[in-house]
């Protein structure tokens, strides 16, 4: 899988193999923006803790955690980062809420956390373009907007995601993934 | 009449032996192109399967087998369970 994110915390990149259907292993760069610019590059490691099925949707818990190398300025630092990521989906509703902390040496240390709501106005099956109508609201403790709110319109089709809003720090959100 | 009538059943067992299954399974927590392609994906990667079909309207993974090759049930919930899945149920019709 590729997935590539460019929002108001920066661009990343995250490049996994799934090598169990639950696990998967990769690479993580991310340019973080909107105060200090600091560059992560780690290896990955994303896991499914847990999931319940249900008869019209699921939930799941997943955690991803990086440890690699962060970069500001002329410091280059070791630096480790999990996020935990709760979510609820059917073929109508989405629900998540992600934690995350990021811990790069003597540059920061820092937490955010991040919740979405999304409704998909018509039931599209596998092959049929799918449409979310989205809401995401971040809440960043060390950054100058602590509180961004972002709507945003998904497509998804097949194993393509695509993803577009704008929040309101008025940056443009552009989110693609691609599943192999 | 015993002759014709055990002729048959002998063609109706070579044909049924040789046949491929259509398997329906009924599985939970399908909701997204993610969930329907790795499941395809699972499938098809067993030498058993001819096509596979995942419907996330109906919840259903249809499931069609090459001549004269079957999946049985365990090895169904197993495969689906490993994805991630519930199954529910399954039915075979030849």
């Amino acid at each position: 899988m590729v997935m590539q994110e460019n929002d108001e915390t920066g661009h990343t990149l995250s490049l996994d193999y799934t090598f169990i259907p639950t696990n998967a292993f990769g690479f993580y760069i991310k340019q973080e923006e909107n105060g200090k610019e600091i560059l992560m590059v780690t290896p990955e490691f994303n896991t499914l803790l847990k999931r319940w099925n249900l008869p019209d949707g699921q939930w799941n818990i997943f955690n991803m955690s990086g440890a690699g190398l962060a970069h500001y300025r002329d410091n280059t630092q070791p630096c480790l980062w999990t996020a935990f990521l709760a979510d609820y989906e059917s073929r109508r509703w989405f629900f998540s809420y992600e934690p995350r902390f990021v811990w790069d040496g003597d540059i920061e240390k820092s937490f955010w956390q991040r919740a979405r709501v999304g409704i998909a106005p018509y039931l599209a099956n596998y092959n049929d373009l799918n449409t979310w109508i989205m809401f995401q609201v971040d809440h960043h403790p060390a950054k100058h907007d602590h509180f961004v709110a972002t709507p945003l319109i998904r497509f998804f089709y097949k194993t393509y995601l695509f993803e577009v809003g704008y929040s309101s720090n008025q940056h443009i959100m552009v989110n693609w993934q691609i599943q192999f | 009449m015993k002759k014709y009538l055990l002729t048959i059943i002998v063609i109706f067992g070579l044909t049924s032996a040789v046949s491929a299954d259509t398997i329906k399974a009924t599985v939970n927590g399908m909701v997204c192109g993610f969930c329907a392609t790795g499941i395809e994906k699972t499938f098809r990667a067993q030498p058993e399967v001819k096509t596979v079909n995942v419907d996330l309207e109906n919840k259903l993974v249809t499931i069609q087998t090459k001549q004269g090759q079957t999946l049985d049930d365990s090895k169904i919930k197993k495969l689906l369970g490993n994805a991630g899945y519930s199954v529910v149920a399954v039915a075979r019709q030849k």
